[in-house]
């Protein structure tokens, strides 16, 4: 199938994406992680609770934001690369979000 | 009881703004303190990879002999349009590019950053790391005179402050230069690699002669699904930047993962071959202000003034933002010399910064690309739909069918009236001149 859509722009949802684990992109990454303070917090899990799209899942270029059984949202700001997505992304301001302590957090080799 | 800390100027934040206001005013003789949270300066700082030397010499003429860690220099660059399964490519090469030093090189921030930092140190400025401001503080009548940062008794004191904190603005809100976050749909998010390959190999698959020659791509159409937004192909020395940007607004509606972009730019069938075998060393995010000209917060207020991305200082565009930071950094500076000359420190004097950058490209490149953005905004599909079209009507012009020319004309007018109407195309194109003109 040289001719996929005849040059016509495909809707976006009907594009599949390749799955990527995104482990293995942030076990490249060096971290030093502040075990004493989450520098990411939900306000309200409530709020949560009843946002539909809940399209941090998806944007958050970490895959900090993931569901738990119960439906809780939970934070895994140890893989958080600092970018400030969620906080202005977050439907519902849902995200309390701050810069991590002095030194703390990711450490990019490159940039 | 000890004395306050106090210094002439604070710069909050070691990247390229901060550590150029910081060079300026300590060369002015000023007691200069630069706070950076990273562990180092560069630890959180990313781009895609284009770093322009005009603004670096304007700060630092003989910076080419402090021998700066520079990746390649830019001597070939250009376009690639995707479709899904082709490319147009639009790439410029040209022997006037093989100078030294060059106008542009490709670099990573986390060597970049620091080496320009220790510019500002030589300088006389106190870089103090792992160390993140909490506050501004100010006196009883708004007027900003220091610091708090997370230290034990962490509050530092000068009667001006340079914020060059970057695009998470928190700083600059509490300030009231700009009244609250950037919306998504004015803010670029942006997921990167830096792939490692063995130099000579990179220089193989590029057509490069030697370490003294780089390629910077940047690649619009299917890269963003036809989305706003556009991805690169930057060469390092021994190894690749690669990366993805989209307006934030666009991953939320679509409920796309910026590294599963990523991941399919990567395994495009004319991108696939030059990344084959390489290693991923690092991967990150960053955000991009695109909130242009008209939506840039108050560049002074009381004893204060931002700069770079905080500001907004970004042309999207043509991929600059470091030197605009650096140009930014350094007026800014130089504006806070004058404050401690004339021992004036209010907004209204401070506002000089500001008429100083409107004589610069800053402001002026800035202003004229104001409504790029909302263009973008209000014509998503333009990306998509006019790269696959080019790209079809190159598969009918390239290939003999055994049909006369005449016929392969007409068909690809035809192609080009299915997806567009022409005067649909006008207006996309009135759009985009009005855009680009400003």
């Amino acid at each position: 199938m040289s001719n996929r859509n005849n040059g016509q722009t495909a809707p976006v949802a009907d594009i599949k994406l390749p799955h990527v684990n995104i482990d293995d992109l942030i076990v490249c990454l060096k971290y030093y992680v502040d075990e004493e303070n989450a520098h990411i917090r939900i306000k309200d899990q409530a709020i949560c609770a009843a946002c539909n799209p809940k399209p941090c899942l998806a944007f958050c270029p970490a895959h900090v934001f993931e569901t738990d059984r119960h439906g809780r949202m939970m934070v895994s700001y140890q893989a958080c690369v600092e970018c400030g997505s969620c906080r202005i992304a977050c439907p519902f301001r849902n995200v309390d979000w701050r810069l991590p302590r002095g030194g703390h957090g990711v450490a990019y080799k490159y940039g | 009881m000890t004395g306050r800390l106090t210094f002439d100027a604070i710069v909050v934040g070691a990247g390229p703004a901060g550590v150029a206001a910081a060079l300026t005013m300590a060369r002015g003789g000023l007691n200069v303190i630069i706070i950076e949270r990273g562990r180092f300066a560069g630890a959180k700082n990313l781009f895609g990879g284009v770093f322009y030397t005009h603004a670096l010499a304007d700060v630092l003429p003989d910076y080419w002999e402090r021998k700066p860690p520079f990746e390649r220099p830019v001597t070939e660059q250009g376009y690639w349009m995707l479709s899904p399964d082709s490319a147009i490519r639009v790439m410029h090469k040209s022997e006037r590019y093989l100078k030294e030093p060059a106008d542009a090189y490709t670099v990573l921030r986390a060597r970049f950053d620091p080496w320009f930092a220790e510019q500002a140190a030589a300088a006389g400025a106190l870089l103090i790391t792992r160390t993140t401001v909490t506050r501004l503080l100010k006196d009883e009548r708004g007027r900003v005179i220091g610091v708090d940062t997370d230290r034990p008794d962490g509050q530092v004191y000068a009667p001006v402050v340079i914020i060059a904190e970057g695009v998470n603005n928190l700083l600059t809100q509490q300030a009231g230069l700009i009244a609250s976050d950037l919306p998504p749909k004015y803010v670029a998010l942006a997921v990167k690699e830096y792939i490692n390959l063995p130099a000579k190999e990179l220089q193989t698959r590029f057509g490069l002669s030697g370490p003294r020659e780089g390629v910077a791509i940047d690649v619009f159409g299917d890269v963003t699904l036809g989305l706003p937004g556009t991805g690169f192909i930057y060469t390092d020395q021994s190894g690749i930047s690669i990366g993805v940007g989209m307006l934030l607004d666009e991953f939320v509606t679509h409920r796309l993962r910026p590294y599963e972009v990523l991941e399919r730019f990567k395994n495009h069938p004319v991108v696939r071959p030059y990344l084959e075998g390489g290693e991923v060393r690092e991967y990150g995010a960053h955000l991009i202000p695109e909130m242009g000209y008209d939506r840039m917060p108050k560049l002074a207020g009381d004893g204060v003034m931002v700069a770079g991305d905080a500001a907004g200082m970004v042309d999207a565009l043509h991929r600059e933002g470091t030197n605009l930071a650096i140009t930014a950094g350094k007026m800014a500076g130089e504006t806070a010399l004058a404050a401690h000359q004339a021992g004036d420190f209010s907004a209204a004097f401070l506002s000089r910064y500001r008429r100083k950058l409107e004589g610069t490209f800053v402001l002026q490149d800035m202003k004229q690309y104001r409504r790029m953005t909302d263009f973008l905004e209000s014509s998503p599909q333009f990306m998509g739909t006019y790269v696959n079209l080019l790209n079809e009507a190159a598969l009918r012009y390239f290939t003999a069918h055994g049909i006369p020319k005449r016929t392969m004309e007409h068909e690809i007018l035809k192609m080009v009236r299915e997806r567009r109407s022409f005067t649909g195309v006008a207006w996309d194109m009135l759009k985009l001149m009005r855009a680009m003109r400003g």
